[in-house]
């Protein structure tokens, strides 16, 4: 007798929900496969090649939840992972008041692949530590360079979606990443410039295009140059952000209070809140006119563009803001309809089959405005120009933030001139995007992803990409990051 | 409410099991050396906000993971799959690797046979508790807060796990962990008040105490006034030191010591923060979670990282302490903070004995601002109040803050006893309230 296939265990669980009474059901089985290769100082640290197979089931039963999952793929475990499932469900029916109900969704039947050109998993291993070892023998190369990392990423996530309704999907997705850092020491001080490319849906070409043994001596440079150099003095600034830095900034500042279920107090034990109120939809001034958020989970290549979410409904496009008005919410099929809307937006994930699905961020990116980035600069008196990720804290509301950066460079009379260290800004949300007066156009546009949102209890990792061009905003209070500022 | 009558989980890998396990990687490995791992783990969490259960979920995940190594050339493979087929596959996989892998000049085989204190990492209780424990808990946590018209959001959640580390050295650790958690954010309407536990029984959550505590909390939270940002003493809970204690416990690695890159370089051995304070790892405290062996089989050990103010251990993994010839101490998992000399009976005993000074209930979304000094930022969270003349007079409006715990605990005016601490960004630890002279807020929030 063969073995059986993922199709006989769903089609396994999906009968034993159909004669449980339960309004809906569905299964995930997912089989992810991880591949990291880790350098530090020099050294190959560890290769790591993660093999995780698993199940969850989750069940609506009288308008309350219950999931239940297991690592054991077999024909004993499936029923009695679901039949846990179920009277779970009905334990938490047993005090439900508010039901659960979920917005309809056209039942789909698919199968979707990621287009790579070179599978980053068939990349033999040897070839992604030599870049690695290359790498990081350029970064430390550089005189005051004192530590150096390097990273190659790699996931493939093989994924069946069937629902009591009907749905049944099929995916295969492959992701890829990688970084390298360089730690310059100098008179008792120590900093980093970072390299990484953006978390991408695509294969190991992404490492290939990014040119990390050509990027490495500029990366080495301006982390000497940043451990030299002063530090900032605190004060108001006009700020020049890059499509990186802003890919955090979007993330924190408006894509974690777009997320439906916070606003709601799903997460109000956790990760927080939201200051933008269901009241507040479609009349909230967020930012200026030139500040137009797009949640667009159909743009290929993006983390979240999978094709169908985990409630098995369709990828889509909508408006956050539009022209500084906030207009749009990400939803799943259980919130949705808690503002009226009669569909989900599709944007419920879990990061295994361990994990219930919640709301995660869409796709969410600044659309370019007019400008370049030579003319956003010109128009500065005395700015700074911020390149990448650093230092990051931002309330459970989501009002009031600080940011760092990798790097910073001051801007003086349209010029950008010399680094500094130790830059921060920080401000409340709404004044900041209302003092974003330019965005750069369409060829400075850039993507950058995070897998490492963290979210829902017990915690999950999202994953989404953040698209912008570079933006200026006016009139930024910046500290200077040591104690005694 | 109905009683969840399936059937039990599966059982839980036994030693005997991994030892099983673990033989049969050896034995189908060519290898110089193997290292197995397992981490089996059954647990589940119940959820609530808006006083309504919102996910009630249930999870089994078993993890074996194999590492191996020809000469320093190594390789790391893991698998959910405990069949003796999958196991097989998983070593030829984590060989592959290592094969091609560079040799690391950093490798070491692994440890021999080691000796393990026992350690109190089980409770019947805990093994027991399933989802009908979680949700009567969740429930009564519920109830509290509807009586009081106020609106509950938070977790139960219990777990057990088998946990293993085996070599072909003779190594052989395995024990079997609980753990429990609750934690409550209570609304009431713009305020909160927040509580949190955890413990390796779930009879040791004390939800309705807590739950009481995050009422009052809320209670207090009423009308919060807008004070300028500035440097203000401070009266921070346990779980306010925790938050910042763990970035100074994170930032104890040997390593980046010695290259220079930690907060800490060249002061080991002297005295970096109040004379009175001391850390120590305490792995077999009844009401720490500490663990009997570390994730390469070295038994965790009582030890002390910081004695009457001053630096003495760092974190050292194998092969830099063996390049510095020490014995290697890897983590502090069972922290408790503490200080000599007199302390406050209570929370109110300090507050009542302060005149003027912040009350800070718990700190969130802390990062470093700047690693050299280790200056953190971060925000105040569910209950911020004004304390004057020994009594809390109002709640105040959140505060970012931005101060360096190496800065802010060198001098410490009055405390209480350890108290358990956990949040949703520390381990738990036992540490004391505590009444700093100086705080730096850099600035407040609408709220």
């Amino acid at each position: 007798m063969s073995a059986p296939s993922w199709d006989d265990f769903a089609d396994l669980a999906l009968k034993r929900l159909a004669a449980s009474g339960a309004e809906y059901g569905d299964i995930r089985i997912v089989h992810s496969t991880t591949q990291t290769i880790r350098g530090e100082d020099r050294r190959i640290a560890s290769i790591r090649d993660n093999d995780d197979v698993g199940f969850g089931v989750r069940v609506l039963y009288h308008g309350a939840w219950g999931f239940a999952a297991s690592s054991i793929l077999s024909l004993e475990e499936v029923p009695r992972v679901t039949d846990l499932a179920v009277e779970i469900a009905r334990g938490s029916a047993s005090v439900a008041i508010d039901k659960v109900r979920l917005a309809a969704e056209p039942v789909h039947r698919d199968r979707i692949t990621t287009a790579v050109r070179i599978d980053p998993l068939t990349v033999p291993l040897g070839q992604k530590a030599d870049l690695l070892l290359a790498t990081m023998e350029s970064l430390q190369a550089q005189s005051g360079v004192v530590r150096s990392t390097a990273e190659l990423w790699a996931r493939r996530d093989r994924k069946l979606f069937a629902s009591t309704e009907g749905a049944r999907l099929e995916f295969d997705l492959i992701a890829s990443s990688g970084d390298c850092t360089a730690t310059a020491l100098h008179d008792g001080q120590f900093a980093s410039r970072s390299f990484n490319t953006p978390q991408l849906r695509r294969g190991y070409e992404l490492i290939e295009e990014a040119d990390f043994l050509g990027q490495a001596p500029r990366v080495a440079r301006e982390a000497v140059e940043k451990v030299h150099a002063p530090a900032v003095d605190a004060g108001a600034y006009d700020l020049v952000l890059d499509p990186e830095h802003l890919s955090l900034t979007i993330h924190e500042s408006c894509g974690h209070p777009s997320e439906l279920d916070r606003a709601l107090g799903y997460e109000a034990n956790y990760a927080g809140t939201s200051f933008l109120t269901t009241d507040n939809l479609g009349t909230f001034r967020y930012g200026s006119s030139h500040v137009n958020l797009v949640a667009d989970n159909t743009e290929p290549e993006t983390l979240a563009a999978t094709g169908y979410d985990d409630d098995g409904v369709a990828c889509q496009k909508w408006n956050i803001v539009r022209e500084g008005l906030f207009v749009g919410y990400c939803t799943n099929r259980e919130v949705a309809p808690k503002i009226g809307e009669a569909r989900s937006r599709g944007s419920n994930r879990a990061d295994s089959w361990g994990a219930v699905p919640i709301v995660r961020i869409a796709n969410i990116g600044l659309e370019p405005g007019r400008a370049t980035v030579d003319q956003l600069i010109a128009e500065v008196k005395r700015g700074i120009y911020i390149e990448g990720h650093g230092s990051y804290s931002i309330d459970q509301r989501r009002y009031n933030f600080q940011f760092g950066g990798d790097a910073f460079w001051l801007i003086e009379n349209g010029r950008r001139t010399h680094m500094l260290r130790d830059v921060i800004y920080h401000g409340i949300t709404p004044e900041f995007w209302n003092s974003c007066d330019g965005v750069a156009d369409r060829s400075h546009r850039r993507r950058y992803g995070f897998i490492t949102c963290g979210k829902g209890q017990p915690g999950q990792s999202g994953w989404m990409t953040h698209a912008a061009s570079h933006a200026r905003f006016r009139n930024i209070q910046v500290i200077r990051g040591e104690g005694r500022s | 409410m109905t009683g969840i009558s399936a059937k039990p989980w599966p059982k839980m890998t036994s030693r005997e099991e991994f030892q099983f396990l673990a033989e049969l990687v050896m034995k189908c490995s060519t290898a110089d050396h193997k290292l197995v791992t397992l981490h089996d783990q059954d647990g589940g969490t119940t959820r609530f906000a808006n006083n309504q259960v919102i996910q009630n979920v249930s999870s089994r995940r078993g993890v074996v993971t194999v590492t191996v190594a020809f000469g320093a050339r190594q390789g790391t493979a893991t698998t959910t799959d405990f069949t003796a087929g999958s196991l097989r596959e998983t070593v030829k996989r984590a060989e592959a690797i290592a094969r091609v892998s560079p040799e690391d000049p950093e490798y070491l085989p692994p440890v021999g046979a080691q000796a393990f204190a026992a350690c109190p990492t089980s409770r019947s209780e805990t093994l027991k508790a399933g989802p009908t424990v979680r949700l009567e808990y969740a429930n009564e946590a519920i109830g509290q807060c509807r009586m009081e018209n106020m609106s509950a959001a938070g977790i139960v959640s219990s777990s057990r796990a088998s946990v293993g580390v085996a070599a072909g050295t003779g190594l052989l650790a395995f024990e079997e962990r609980t753990e429990a958690r609750f934690s409550i954010t209570v609304q009431s309407g713009d305020v909160t008040g927040w509580a949190s536990a955890a413990h390796r029984s779930i009879d040791r959550l004390k939800v309705q105490e807590r739950t009481l505590s995050a009422i009052h909390k809320a209670t207090l939270g009423a009308e919060p006034q807008e004070l300028p940002p500035g440097r203000y003493r401070v009266i921070l809970e346990p779980a306010a030191v925790a938050g910042l204690w763990s970035w100074i416990i994170w930032m104890l690695d040997a390593k980046s010591y010695l290259k220079g890159t930690s907060p800490f370089a060249g002061k080991l051995k002297k005295r970096i923060l109040d004379k009175r304070l001391s850390l120590e790892n305490c792995p077999g405290h009844a009401d720490l979670l500490g663990v009997g062996f570390t994730a390469e089989g070295l038994p965790s050990t009582a030890s002390q990282w910081i004695h009457q103010g001053v630096l003495q251990q760092l974190a050292y993994d194998r092969f830099t302490a063996r390049a510095q010839q020490i014995t290697p101490v890897p983590t502090i998992e069972a922290p408790r903070l503490s200080i000599e000399g007199s302390s406050a009976g209570s929370l109110a005993q300090l507050i009542k004995s302060t005149d003027r000074a912040i009350l800070v209930t718990n700190f969130w979304y802390l990062r470093t601002v700047n690693p050299t000094d280790l200056t953190l930022t971060g925000m105040t969270r569910d209950g911020t109040f004004l304390v004057e003349k020994g009594e809390i007079v109002s709640a105040v409006k959140n505060f970012r803050f931005h101060e360096s715990p190496l800065r802010a605990f060198q001098y410490v005016e009055s405390c209480t006893a350890p108290r358990e601490a956990v949040t949703s960004e520390t381990g738990k630890m036992l540490v004391p309230a505590m009444v700093l002279p100086e705080f730096h807020f850099s600035s407040v929030t609408r709220f």
